[in-house]
């Protein structure tokens, strides 16, 4: 009887200790998403453009901004992310809509203003609504911590996800865009 | 904001009234003055507290009565208010990312498993394949101080996994334009060594070209090298120019297959090299590099008596055309070897490929050929177990599942030229099991993460 009374005692720490250990690991397998609503005056402000001027993202309030982070040497997720971006400038065109569109550098230490401005000139994208921006490298990894772009670099190549924020005009964080929405276009 | 800093106003307001709540536990000690004049600074604090609460309150709603016109200047306070906000935000999150650089260390990486008619890299194997589990490191260790490791379990040519650190460097980088590393690196020569390293979901193609594969999948060339690798870039132009010089231990051929003493060699053979290279990233031609490279090498081998067997010497040009829509990848490699050992001679020898990929919406086939014409009666060529000229043509396709995942396809022919008979140092292709021409279909599921 005492036998099998340790028995199951046994079995239930067994399955408690088993069900712990499938909790701990899901929980480190699926990162929890920080979801609080980030304002772009929580965002790092300090940015050149590709013309080497000075912007702050505060300064984009009143319009809609939609910002993504790239690499300018990406030929894999960026250029796709860019097609994105010119059907939701076609959807606000049509709209009437100024929508501001800012694209972030990973890597600043290869992409400064003037290899985003040739970019920039390489692909066509004119409209000076469309923002290169690049930073220290301090701001560039808060601003991807803030608005949850996780990014590591594999010598110069920068290993990133497909990604976008939304922002009200009133620079309130509304939308995350990723590669589970098919067409971007359809948020704004 | 006025939530903001009531909670933190009625932490420090409830810690008081509990640090005073807990005074009667020593009331021996404290009299009934100190008791009182403590109440009154409470008192005040509170107070206090209330008084910028109401400031606040005075300040938001100044601020959000009624929409902001477009262009209408906010008052002084609310920009001040505004500022003050954004500095106390900024301030948290850039403590929170440094509190979390000393955290630990984030594991990145890649992984691969293969499935096919033969073994990608040892043709004498057919089915299903475990490829590589890829460890990446790379600790930040300050402004100036860089590192790198690259751990990585792998099948062997025996079918056993083995563990082997592929890179080890410790660096400083004095700007953008020289950075110095020591360690054991991807030899700088063309531009698939140093741009395509060992995580194959990096790749577009399958697998790496025949001869410029790892030294223990097959390769000819010394792949990596433990030594000291001086490199940088600098903006010329409508482009960079890039350069690399290094130097190291020399190679040593070890049971069939090129070793790069990553212990140091007993001898004291050396290696030596440079790269340059120049990248347009602008104009007609962007996306275009293009480079010349070469090395010497003393390589030993594992005979005890004269271990010295070959001075290899190296010379080589490639192309690249990377773009959002093509990659097109052109490498070529010139011999001119000495023996060393036994009698005088000197042999030439000459390995290229060429690539074309399109970088479609759905995917990116590609198509490669390769050639490889390596003299049999060059001791560095001969003694290697994958030393016999072949050429390959190759048809393949990847598809990217999402932005960690990708599958890849390849269907390859492959001959070799070369009747290689077993020698002193290794068997005949024949007793290995190496087919003397075969066809592959291979399929790859390739991760990172």
């Amino acid at each position: 009887m005492k036998d099998d009374t340790h028995k199951r005692i046994s079995l239930r720490r067994s399955t408690v200790m088993c069900c712990a250990a499938t909790l701990t690991l899901l929980a480190a397998w699926c990162p929890a998403e920080d979801l609080r609503s980030v304002s772009l005056g929580e965002l790092p402000q300090s940015w050149h453009d590709d013309r080497a001027r000075d912007l702050a993202l505060t300064g984009l309030r009143g319009h809609r901004v939609v910002l993504t982070m790239a690499y300018a040497a990406c030929h894999r997720i960026c250029p796709a992310a860019m097609d994105e971006f010119k059907r939701m400038q076609r959807v606000a065109d049509a709209r009437g809509e100024t929508v501001d569109f800012v694209i972030v550098g990973y890597d600043p230490k290869n992409d400064n203003p003037a290899v985003w401005h040739q970019y920039r000139l390489s692909r066509g994208l004119n409209r000076d609504n469309w923002h290169f921006l690049s930073g220290s490298q301090t701001a560039t990894e808060q601003l991807a911590q803030q608005l949850g772009f996780p990014f590591w670099k594999y010598d110069e190549h920068v290993m990133h996800e497909s990604r976008a924020v939304l922002f009200d005009t009133s620079g309130v964080q509304r939308t995350v865009l990723g590669s589970r929405n098919p067409r971007w276009s359809d948020a704004l | 904001m006025l939530n903001k800093l009531l909670i933190p106003a009625r932490a420090i307001a409830l810690g008081v009234v509990l640090s005073t709540a807990s005074l009667p536990a020593a009331a021996d000690s404290v009299s009934d003055a100190k008791l009182e004049e403590m109440q009154k600074k409470l008192d005040q604090s509170m107070k206090m507290i209330e008084a910028l609460a109401a400031r606040v309150k005075e300040l938001e709603g100044h601020a959000s009565s009624g929409p902001v016109a477009a262009g209408a200047a906010p008052g002084p306070d609310s920009q001040r208010l505004q500022a003050v906000e954004q500095s106390v935000a900024q301030i948290e999150t850039a403590n929170a990312t440094r509190q979390s650089d000393d955290s630990g260390l984030p594991i990145h990486g890649f992984a691969d498993v293969n499935v096919g008619n033969h073994n990608l890299y040892f043709p004498y194997a057919k089915g299903t394949n475990v490829g590589s589990l890829d460890f990446y490191l790379a600790p930040k260790l300050g402004d100036h101080v860089v590192s790198l490791a690259e751990l990585i379990f792998e099948t062997g040519p025996d079918g056993h996994v083995g563990t082997d650190l592929e890179r080890f460097q410790i660096g400083y980088q004095f700007n953008d334009q020289a950075t110095v590393w020591v360690g054991r690196f991807h030899t700088p020569y063309g531009y698939v060594n140093t741009a395509l390293h060992h995580g194959v979901w990096l790749a577009d193609a399958l697998r790496r070209p025949k001869f410029i594969n790892f030294e223990d999948k097959g390769g000819v060339m010394p792949s990596h090298t433990v030594g000291v690798w001086v490199t940088g870039a600098q903006r010329e132009g409508n482009g960079r120019f890039l350069y690399d010089f290094y130097a190291g231990n020399g190679q040593q051929i070890q049971g069939g297959t090129l070793d790069m003493q990553t212990g140091g060699n007993a001898h004291g053979a050396a290696i030596a090299g440079t790269r340059l290279s120049y990248q347009f990233t602008g104009g007609a031609v962007d996306g275009l590099m293009v480079g010349v490279n070469g090395f010497t090498d003393k390589v030993n081998d594992d005979n005890a008596i004269n271990p010295a067997l070959v001075r290899l010497n190296m010379v080589g040009a490639y192309a690249v055309y990377d773009t959002d829509i093509w990659e097109h990848i052109i490498e070529a490699y010139s011999f001119h070897d000495k023996n060393l050992n036994g009698a005088p001679g000197t042999h030439r020898s000459e390995a290229w490929f060429a690539q074309f990929g399109y970088r479609a919406s759905w995917g990116v086939p590609y198509i490669r050929y390769e050639r490889a014409m390596l003299d049999q009666t060059d001791p560095y060529f001969n003694e290697q177990t994958f030393g016999a000229s072949y050429y390959r043509s190759a048809l393949g396709v990847r598809f990217d599942i999402n932005a960690k995942s990708s599958i890849k396809f390849e269907v390859a022919h492959t001959r070799n030229t070369d009747d290689r008979p077993g020698t002193d140092y290794r068997p005949s292709d024949a007793e290995i099991g190496l087919p003397q021409q075969y066809n592959e279909i291979l399929a790859q599921y390739a991760v990172r993460f």
